[in-house]
């Protein structure tokens, strides 16, 4: 699922994913819209238990009989900025072990960050996100305080404002915390002046 | 610290586990009361990610080069070595800890802390995040000091659990991750803050978190709307 305000299946891997993507938009229930609307992962072990029943009366049982018996919904974002949910399914009961858990989280970065390009309308460019994947210095609390900064700078959303600061960093080679700690530090402001001196003057 | 101090802050804490509080917003309370109670001059949060990295949820002073220092420690420090082993940490002197932590070490003197003690965050066997008490003076902590540390960082722990009723048992994965992602909510609205209002981004959040406060909301939902620029502040 993607997009706050149009919600629509961007890709179902089968017919069961399908289908309880399908149940969700129809019902207006279920774990996905829940993980969306709660901003935390919604982990779902037994869609059979009374706790699932009570929870989504629709579209638990509807999910049951597509043939899934365990939901794992994990939002795709970065803090307000949210590009969709990534829903997965099993069809026995159980949880996700810490490492499926981790993988699973993985995944659900790796198409956030996707999602968030294509919505910005830059080219997803899975060179730039292996690129900030080893960038140890990409969750740094001053890149989202940079988003912040910048979204107002440019009067734009904080998704477009969070992709522009991604792009500058990886048009101009830089560490995106370094970047970041030059615009909260107020010796870069969006967009960059092109003066001689380089894209880092006042 | 007396006791009256001390019974205030876990009533205070206890007050504060209602339903629908915000979790990031207690653990920074946390974070404050450590620093108050145990005599120590910061005190910081960080949570794993699941991912096999920490973060930094909550820090008792906003001062950025905390935040940093504690940042810092996604890569090596007592934090990450107390999530590892599940032990306390304490480090009486930064001084000798230089070939251990070459890069935190270098870094904590530098912003005027002398010691450090690293308490585990602990539910059963998992291990989920580390607290840390920084002093601006050598020595290690008494054992009794310790002990309430570690009861706080029990609270902590606790109250990321109550943050909503457990419908399963993987509550606490749903529950660290966001805690996790409404740090970065309250991070990108500090910037918008900081941004709109020419403040600097203690400042930022100062102003969010009275304005939280005084209207009666929680933290991460005013955040959200000051990014998404619903409510300008």
């Amino acid at each position: 699922m993607a997009s706050p305000t149009v919600r629509d299946t961007v890709h179902a891997t089968d017919r069961v994913a399908g289908e309880l993507e399908e149940w969700q938009l129809t019902f207006g229930e279920g774990p996905c819209l829940d993980a969306f609307t709660g901003g935390g992962p919604v982990l779902v072990v037994d869609l059979r238990a009374p706790e699932s029943a009570a929870r989504w009366p629709v579209f638990a049982p509807a999910a049951l009989d597509s043939g899934a018996r365990a939901v794992f919904a994990l939002p795709l974002q970065v803090g307000a900025i949210r590009v969709g949910v990534l829903d997965l399914y099993r069809t026995r009961a159980g949880g996700l072990s810490p490492h499926e858990l981790a993988d699973a989280l993985a995944f659900a970065d790796a198409a956030g960050m996707l999602l968030l390009d294509a919505g910005a309308g830059t080219q997803p460019d899975t060179a730039d996100l292996a690129w900030q994947r080893d960038d140890p210095t990409a969750h740094q609390a001053q890149v989202h305080q940079a988003t912040g900064m910048i979204l107002v700078q440019l009067g734009i959303s904080a998704e477009a404002a969070f992709a522009r600061l991604r792009a500058y960093a990886y048009a101009h080679d830089r560490r995106l915390g370094d970047l970041a700690r030059d615009v909260v530090e107020r010796r870069l402001r969006f967009p960059p002046d092109p003066p001689p001196g380089g894209p880092d003057e006042p | 610290m007396n006791d009256r101090q001390l019974a205030e802050a876990f009533v205070e804490l206890a007050d504060t586990l209602v339903d629908d509080f915000d979790v990031v917003d207690f653990l920074h309370q946390v974070t404050v009361r450590c620093a108050q109670v145990l005599g120590v001059s910061a005190a910081g949060v960080l949570l794993t990610d699941q991912r096999g990295t920490l973060q930094v949820v909550a820090a008792s002073t906003e001062q950025t080069r905390l935040l940093e220092l504690l940042q810092l420690q996604t890569d090596q420090g007592p934090c990450p070595e107390c999530f590892l082993t599940g032990r306390p940490i304490a480090v009486a002197d930064l001084a000798t800890a230089a070939s251990r932590w070459p890069r935190f070490a270098a870094q904590a003197v530098k912003i005027g802390f002398a010691s450090v003690h690293a308490l585990p965050m602990r539910l059963r066997t998992d291990v989920i995040g580390a607290l840390n008490l920084f002093g601006n003076q050598p020595g290690a902590l008494d054992p009794d000091i310790i002990q309430l540390g570690q009861a706080l960082a029990d609270v902590a722990t606790i109250g990321l659990l109550q943050a909503r009723a457990i419908h399963q048992r993987d509550a606490l994965a749903e529950q660290l991750q966001t805690a996790l992602n409404s740090r970065v909510i309250i991070e990108q609205a500090k910037g918008v803050i900081a941004e709109r209002r020419h403040l600097d981004m203690d400042q930022s959040f100062t102003l969010l978190r009275s304005t939280a406060r005084t209207t009666n909301r929680r933290l991460s939902d005013l955040a959200r709307a000051v990014v998404d620029r619903s409510e300008t502040l």
